[in-house]
Formats: C-alpha cells, sequence, structure tokens
C-alpha cells in the first residue's frame, strides 16, 4: 500500500524521471568521453613509444657490423632495451621475457613494415612492436637485412591512467545525481503549488463556498485550468444565486397574497355568519347556494391560514413556544375537542412527559388523524409510546394505503394524489405542515404501508431525556 | 540504482588497455649495410659509385674521410679532389641541409670532385633512413662562392 503511494504521487514519478534521465545521460557521456579519451590516450602513447624505438634502432643501426655477429646483436638490443629480443638467422640476443606472439612474427617476417600488437600477459597489458631492420640502397629501394627487432612495452601506467578518468567520470556524473534530485523538487513543487491551490479551491467549492476561487499564476496549462475553474464556479455562483432569488421571490410573494387575503376575508367570514344565522329561513334553492358559499369561505380561511403558517415556517419566523406537556392527555384532548374519541382508538401510557409546543402537537395529531378517518378505513388507531430519548406517537389505519409511486411526494405542498379527485376538504398543506412542525421541534414525521394494509405514520420527537 | 552504478563501473573497466591485432606501424627503421658507397670519376669522366667492404654503413663523416683517401690501387677511377694529410671532415646536420666542411680550400676541388663530395654524402644520408630531398652545402677553408650553393647529386634523384 505504501509502496503504491510511493510510486503513484506526482513528486516520486518526477523524481524519478530527472534522477533516470540525469544517470543515462552522465553515464552517456562518461562513457563516450572516456571511451574516446582512452582511445586517444592509447593510440598517442602507441605512437611515441613506436617512434622511440624506431629512432633508437636508426640512431645505432649506421654502426652496426653487416652481416652481425652476436656483438652487433647485443649492441642493437642493448639500444631497444629493456624487453627487447634481436635475432638474425640463427643468432639471438634477448632479454626480458619473451613474450612476443606468432602472429607478430609472421607479420614482421613477410610484411616489411613496423607492426604492433596489444596483448595482454603476467596480468598486465603490453605492447608488443616487431620489425624488420631494412638495407636501403642509394637508389631508395629498400630491402630486408634478416635482422629482426622485438619490443614489449608494459602499458599499465596508461591503463591505470584511463582508469582514473573514467573513475573521475564516474564520480562526477554520481556528483550530479543529488543536483537532478534538487531540481526535481523544485520542478515538482512548481508543478504541485498550483494543483494543490486548485484543490483547496475545489473543496471549498464542494462545501459550499462559492466564492472560493484561485489565482492563476503564469501562463502554463495549470494557470490555464485556473481560469476554467474560476470561470466555471463564477458561473454556479451566478445560477446559485439567481435561483435562491427567485425562490425567496416566490416565498415571499405566496406570504404577501396571504397575507393580503386576510383582511378581505375576514370581512367576508363576517357576512357568511350573517348570512348562515339566516339560512333557516330562505328559499331551498338559495339554502343551497348560501351553505355552498360558507364551505367554501371555511375551505380559504382554512387555505390562507395554512399558506401563512407556510410562509413562516419559509421565512424562519415560526416561534417554538415550549412546554411540559404530558403527551398522552394532549393527545386524548385533541381527539375529544373534534369529537373523534368515539371514532379513533387510542393506545398510550397513562404518562408520557416532554417538552413540546402544545398547540404545534396538536396541528400536527389532528392533521395525521384527520386524513386517517377522511382516505383511509377504520379502524383508525393511535399509538403513543416513549423511550426516553424520544417520544413517538404512531397513526395507523386500514384502509387500501398509499399508492406506492406517491409515497415520496405525501409530504410536497400541494401534491394530489388522484388529478380526479382535486376537490377535497384539505388545502393541499397539511402534512407539509405537519413536517415542518416536526422539524421545528428537532423531531421527524415518516409514512409507510403496512404489510396488513393501511398507512402508518409515524411522528418522532425528542423525549424528556433527548433535549438538549 | 545500483544496477545503474554497476552499468558505470563494467563500462568504465571496458575502457581500459585493450588487446588488439595486428596493427602497421609505419615504415621499418633502416640504416644496416655491408659497407659504404663513395664515388669516383672514370676514364670518361663520369661518376662512378663504388662499395667499400667495411662491414657497416658508418656516418657521412666516415664516408667522407674515406673518399679524402682516394680510390687506391683501382686504376680504372680516380678522384678530382687534391690530397690532404688531414681527412678529417665536420658534418652538421640540420633540417633539410647538410653541411660538410673541407679541410681544403676551393681550388683544390673540381666541380667533378664537388659531385663526388655531395653524392656520397647523400648515399649516406639515404642509406641511413634519410630523405633523397636533402641538399648537401659543401664549405672550404677560405671563404669561397661556391661555398654558399644548396647542391644536389646528379645519380641521386
Amino acid at each position: 500500500m505504501i509502496g503504491r503511494r510511493w510510486r503513484g504521487g506526482l513528486r516520486p514519478r518526477l523524481l524519478a524521471a530527472f534522477v533516470a534521465v540525469t544517470a543515462l545521460g552522465a553515464t552517456a557521456a562518461a562513457w563516450s568521453s572516456a571511451g574516446s579519451a582512452s582511445t586517444a590516450l592509447v593510440e598517442s602513447s602507441q605512437r611515441r613509444l613506436v617512434e622511440t624505438v624506431t629512432s633508437q634502432i636508426t640512431a645505432v643501426a649506421p654502426g652496426l657490423t653487416y652481416p652481425p655477429g652476436q656483438d652487433a646483436l647485443e649492441l642493437l638490443r642493448a639500444a631497444v632495451s629493456p624487453n627487447g629480443v634481436v635475432t638474425y638467422g640463427g643468432l639471438r640476443s634477448a632479454d626480458g621475457p619473451d613474450l612476443i606472439t606468432d602472429s607478430l612474427r609472421n607479420a614482421v617476417r613477410t610484411g616489411g613494415r613496423l607492426v604492433s600488437q596489444r596483448i595482454e600477459a603476467e596480468g598486465r597489458p603490453w605492447l608488443l612492436i616487431g620489425t624488420p631492420v631494412m638495407i636501403t640502397a642509394v637508389d631508395g629501394a629498400r630491402a630486408p637485412s634478416g635482422i629482426e627487432v622485438y619490443v614489449a612495452r608494459d602499458l599499465t601506467a596508461v591503463d591505470d591512467e584511463i582508469n582514473g578518468m573514467a573513475r573521475n567520470a564516474g564520480l562526477t556524473a554520481g556528483l550530479a545525481l543529488p543536483l537532478a534530485v534538487l531540481l526535481a523538487l523544485l520542478a515538482a513543487s512548481s508543478v504541485l503549488r498550483p494543483v494543490r491551490r486548485l484543490r483547496d479551491t475545489a473543496r471549498r467549492l464542494a462545501a459550499g463556498d462559492l466564492r472560493a476561487r484561485s489565482r492563476p499564476r503564469g501562463s502554463d496549462e495549470l494557470a490555464d485550468l485556473t481560469v476554467t475553474i474560476n470561470e466555471m464556479a463564477a458561473s454556479v455562483q451566478s445560477s446559485m444565486t439567481a435561483m435562491r432569488r427567485m425562490q425567496a421571490d416566490a416565498k415571499r410573494f405566496a406570504a404577501d397574497v396571504s397575507h393580503e387575503l386576510r383582511t378581505p376575508l375576514s370581512t367576508l367570514t363576517a357576512v357568511v355568519e350573517v348570512l348562515s344565522m339566516s339560512a333557516d329561513r330562505m328559499e331551498p334553492d338559495a339554502r343551497e347556494s348560501a351553505q355552498l358559499a360558507i364551505t367554501e369561505t371555511q375551505r380559504l380561511v382554512t387555505l390562507v391560514e395554512d399558506l401563512m403558517e407556510v410562509s413562516r415556517f419559509d421565512a424562519g419566523t415560526a416561534e417554538l413556544r415550549v412546554e411540559d406537556v404530558n403527551v398522552t392527555t394532549a393527545v386524548r384532548q385533541c381527539l375529544r375537542a373534534r369529537s373523534w374519541l368515539g371514532r379513533v382508538e387510542l393506545v398510550a401510557p397513562d404518562e408520557v412527559a416532554a417538552r413540546l409546543d402544545r398547540r404545534r402537537l396538536d396541528v400536527v395529531v389532528a392533521n395525521l388523524v384527520g386524513n386517517a378517518l377522511r382516505h383511509g378505513a377504520p379502524p383508525v388507531r393511535v399509538i403513543v409510546s416513549a423511550s426516553g430519548v424520544e417520544v413517538r406517537i404512531e397513526v395507523v389505519d386500514s384502509g387500501p394505503g398509499i399508492v406506492e409511486h406517491v409515497l415520496p411526494h405525501v409530504f410536497d405542498r400541494f401534491y394530489k394524489a388522484d388529478a380526479a379527485r382535486a376537490r377535497t376538504p384539505g388545502s393541499g398543506l397539511g402534512l407539509a405542515i405537519a413536517m415542518e412542525n416536526a422539524r421545528l421541534h428537532g423531531g421527524d414525521l415518516t409514512v409507510s404501508n403496512r404489510e396488513s394494509g393501511g398507512a402508518r405514520f409515524v411522528l418522532r420527537l425528542p423525549g424528556e431525556a433527548g433535549r438538549r | 540504482m545500483k544496477r545503474i552504478l554497476l552499468t558505470i563501473v563494467l563500462l568504465a573497466a571496458g575502457c581500459g588497455v585493450q588487446p588488439s591485432g595486428i596493427v602497421d606501424g609505419g615504415e621499418a627503421p633502416t640504416g644496416v649495410a655491408a659497407g659504404t658507397t663513395l664515388y669516383f670519376v672514370d676514364a670518361a669522366g663520369e661518376l662512378r659509385p663504388t662499395t667499400r667492404r667495411t662491414e657497416r654503413l658508418g656516418t657521412v663523416s666516415e664516408a667522407l674521410s674515406l673518399l679524402m683517401t682516394g680510390p687506391g690501387r683501382d686504376p680504372s677511377h680516380h678522384t678530382e679532389i687534391a690530397e690532404t694529410p688531414t681527412p678529417r671532415v665536420v658534418v652538421s646536420t640540420k633540417a633539410n641541409l647538410i653541411q660538410v666542411m673541407l679541410p681544403l680550400t676551393a681550388e683544390d676541388v673540381t666541380p667533378r670532385g664537388i659531385d663526388q663530395i655531395v653524392c656520397t654524402a647523400l648515399g649516406v644520408h639515404v642509406q641511413s633512413g634519410g630523405a633523397r630531398t636533402m641538399k648537401v652545402q659543401v664549405r672550404f677553408t677560405q671563404p669561397a662562392p661556391a661555398s654558399e650553393a644548396e647542391r644536389t647529386c646528379p645519380l641521386i634523384r
């Protein structure tokens, strides 16, 4: 895992690439320079040795008796010593080890020219020089005299020099490596710093800070990327702002409308009440119209009140007035106030203490039970239980339940499960308000279908122990 | 990394002196000879090379000393260099010039005699491996116009 991370990072990869390139380059340079230098060194020392031997022979040759006796051979050998061998026919004068190879001897006999050969003997490099001594006529014609000179020269000094050179080249290449590492680190940080800045900016954007930007530096690809990301963030920010403004406008509009409707509506309500009092004395046709007006007015009042309630939630001005409440008593009072005690079965312990807003609890329970009675089928049951950290109020009915694709939307505002059944007495906001009330308490409201049929709404509120 | 260093070391080690095949090293040295070639004049007045069996080539100075001792009892040759009791010749060699200082005056030697000296000196020079384009300057005990000429041998071109 660590190994993979080590290989995976941009910094180690850059580092490795730099070091590899440097090592390769330094090796190639060292190898080629050492190679050419050693070739030049070997050749120059070889040429020098050959010239020395030639001049040594040339210096003594005119003084040699010819045909030569042993004395003359000794004289010539002494001139080219050490490690010289001089032969003439069967005569031979030698000192030092005889390293002469057969191929060299053949080349000297047949070629009539000076030849040389490098060999390895006794663990050391040697240069062998072999040459016939020529007789030159006054007209310049050359013929072999039969005298042959062989010389061996030790090349250890040259070898040492070359090895020293190669060692130096290697050392220089080695010294370049730390420099390469340093450069690689610099290059890596110059690439990584903007990348890190971009990452931080992207994180802030992801966390919701749409004002996050990073300043582009230079004019490379990373700067382009930074500019692009900034543009993206700017466009996201502007569309988010526009969306929020539209949302706020819509909410304010709803709040204003409902508020403006209240005053004429209260006048209307007063009129309708007067109308309802005199309805008994009307003609049957007129009475029916009056009844319709009364019902619709009441519906309109409910709708406007619900709208105002929702607006308060949206504006964040909904107030929570908590007090010590016995939940069982509160639920029972709610049912009794609406004359539902006979139609609803209440399953609850005697005492369930919690700190809640009594009015809001009443609204939620009334909405849930009212829905169950209206859309579900009896028996409708309200089950109150407490576990210390939370109070749980369950409302179940035995109706057909809620259609599967509607389930996720039951808490949406004005969501109608059945478009054909549009005219229901509710405002279409009841469950949305119930959900907002549950959340205002720090609780939750969920819905599901029972396996045995019917819908189950579960209201969870923080209990005595769960209150912070 | 270790592998790279190893490669460097191996390459460096391969850079040392390597054995080779037979390599040509240029002209073989020369200079041995069975005798010295001297130039005398025959009956027709032409230069003739003669070999003295000295068993060695010797130096230019030695050859000129031998030349000044004359052709000996050979009746077909004569010399056109006057005899001298001290046949010692000083020879100094420069880059393209052999200077010969004779123990004679310009009157002691005929033009043919000067050719004898030039040819003998050049012959030894060529035989000991020297260039055939070498010039010879013959000087006498007294300054003479002939001393300054840089000569070549008519037989050695």
